[in-house]
């Protein structure tokens, strides 16, 4: 796949891995899922039912779908099957500690962020019970913070950079990194609501969780932002037919 | 890929793959111990034969009280006692029991850490170290928070793995249908399940091929093999989607999904004992209070 990139792909990715390199070293990090047992049951309860609005939508926007177009249904499970592979991966890190993608980030950009929540939730229970990361109880909160907020933020600034016209490229990797900190953003927020610091109250926390997880999903979110870019480009030379059938799922919005 | 030799090609044993990816793959790929692995014990646990109702309400409810409770004690039991059921009971080795156990543990560590010690301008804790802008400060009692912490977070991830490591996808997924999650849910996740082991299988095949070409040589070069082979995949599993539901609809689908669910029988002492844990476990709360 090389040669089908030309030079000023090529200088990008360069560009975009000096970076990387400058900012890169991940330690062991996951997508940042709460693990389980961390959240008062009380928290965990009221994450679950923040999330329930979002869910229905959701599945009345799969229900829509399918009623529309059966085909649907191999579609959106490959679609899941797919974020979840993404996720388990681990991606390329310069002192070759482990790292995960989010996936989910790129999965709103190619099949829109209401059937995302679904799926969210479905591959976000796979990590649980076949990875052993994020749990039961914490998973209202982690839907929300991954299946919801970061995909419907990524979307939105897709959305946005592609009204005001910003290079395409340049687009998909602020929409997936920024997909990916304001992920991140909410996760510290989570943890600081259910212990907020005793002397600057949940402020504070914010931005103790902030400081301890930055130094992993700083360079975590650039790293995504570039992988997704390095796949669009590779959709876009390899994938045009496939990627206008998936225009149906998001509404038009390839 | 099976080989007699079983030495070179081995895609089962994890720590020779490890080696190999340490050396050759830039630390780049899908650890193969990791997704499948708890799937495969699942499927080996000698209480899979449990009714997977009853496993996954008892984990669920170990959990919801050690979580609730919030005592170090229960946990410490919950720790002990999923524990048991899962390596004496189930047969799991030690060595893989732990390596699960411990896959969350950067988490716990930093998040911890966050939860363990504070910042201010003055120093305010037992313990204080300045740091030119202010002191981070910690105490005994934070201190002890922090150990009481992990021992809960280590009792509600023991009851959870209990669950995972001796009940296959399936049969979860069968259990929540009984509870009534909407059927498009399910049928979603069943497809999804199986789609993710022939996806995994794609990915594996896509990362030798790209391995054997130099793919994996440098950092730049990783990664651009993984957003090809990222793009690529999605391609192949777009395709597939296609042709499976081609084949679905060969075999008479027409809206419904069934697959087969095999009858676990419930066991009356199972309940008993089960009863009694958690029995033991208030009991050890109320003692401990």
């Amino acid at each position: 796949m090389n040669t089908s990139l030309n030079i000023r792909e090529k200088r990008f990715i360069a560009v975009a891995a000096a970076i990387a390199l400058v900012f890169g070293f991940t330690p062991v990090a996951s997508a940042m899922h709460i693990m389980e047992g961390y959240l008062p049951v009380g928290f965990s309860v009221a994450w679950g039912v923040i999330c329930i609005p979002f869910l229905i939508a959701g599945y009345m926007a799969i229900k829509k779908n399918l009623k529309e177009n059966p085909k649907t249904i191999t579609l959106l499970a490959m679609a899941g099957a797919y974020v979840f592979v993404l996720s388990s991966l681990k991606i390329p890190s310069v002192t070759g500690s482990c790292s995960h993608m989010t996936g989910t980030g790129l999965g709103a950009i190619l099949f829109g962020p209401a059937p995302m929540s679904i799926l969210g939730v479905i591959v976000l229970l796979f990590q649980a019970i076949l990875l052993a990361h994020g749990g039961l109880t914490t998973l209202g909160a982690n839907t929300f913070s991954m299946a919801i907020a970061g995909p419907f933020m990524t979307y939105g600034i897709f959305i946005l950079c592609k009204k005001i016209k910003i290079n395409r490229h340049v687009g998909v990797f602020l929409a997936a990194a920024i997909g990916d900190l304001f992920t991140y953003c909410i996760t510290a927020f989570q943890l600081a609501l259910a212990y907020p610091s005793e002397s600057g109250g949940v402020a504070a926390s914010v931005v103790k969780f902030l400081a301890v997880f930055a130094p992993t999903q700083v360079p975590l979110a650039i790293i995504e932002g570039i992988l997704t870019v390095v796949i669009i480009i590779g959709l876009e030379t390899y994938a045009q037919p496939e990627l206008n059938d998936l225009g149906y799922l998001t509404g038009g919005v390839k | 890929m099976e080989n007699s030799v079983g030495k070179s090609i081995n895609f089962i044993k994890t720590s020779e793959k490890a080696q190999h990816q340490a050396t050759y793959h830039h630390k780049i790929g899908h650890k193969h111990g990791e997704g499948s692995a708890i799937d495969y014990y699942a499927y080996a646990s000698k209480i899979r034969h449990w009714n997977p109702g009853f496993k996954v309400a008892f984990s669920f409810t170990t959990l919801l009280l050690c979580i609730g409770l919030n005592n170090p004690f229960v946990s410490i039991a919950v720790i002990l006692g999923m524990a048991f059921l899962t390596v004496v009971k189930g047969g799991l080795p030690l060595s893989a029991y732990l390596s699960v156990l411990l896959i969350p543990l950067t988490f716990i560590l930093l998040g911890t850490i966050a939860i363990g010690v504070d910042f201010s301008r003055q120093p305010l804790g037992q313990f204080n170290l300045y740091l030119g802008l202010g002191y981070i400060f910690t105490s005994v009692d934070k201190l002890q928070e922090m150990a009481v912490l992990m021992l809960k977070v280590f009792g509600a991830i023991s009851a959870m793995i209990m669950m995972t490591l001796s009940t296959p996808s399936a049969e979860i997924i069968g259990v929540l249908r009984k509870a009534h999650v909407p059927k498009l849910v399910i049928e979603l996740m069943n497809l999804i399940y199986r789609y993710i082991f022939i996806l995994l299988d794609v990915f594996n095949n896509m990362r030798n091929s790209a391995d054997s070409r130099q793919g994996y040589c440098d950092f730049k070069t990783s990664c651009t093999t993984f957003g090809s082979v990222a793009s690529n995949l999605l391609v192949v599993s777009l395709k597939k989607s296609n042709a499976y539901y081609t084949a679905m609809e060969a075999r008479g689908y027409d809206g419904d999904l069934v697959f087969l669910e095999e009858e676990k029988p419930f066991q009356i002492s199972h309940l008993f004992i089960a009863a009694g844990f958690l029995f033991f476990l208030l009991l050890l709360w109320y003692v401990t209070k």
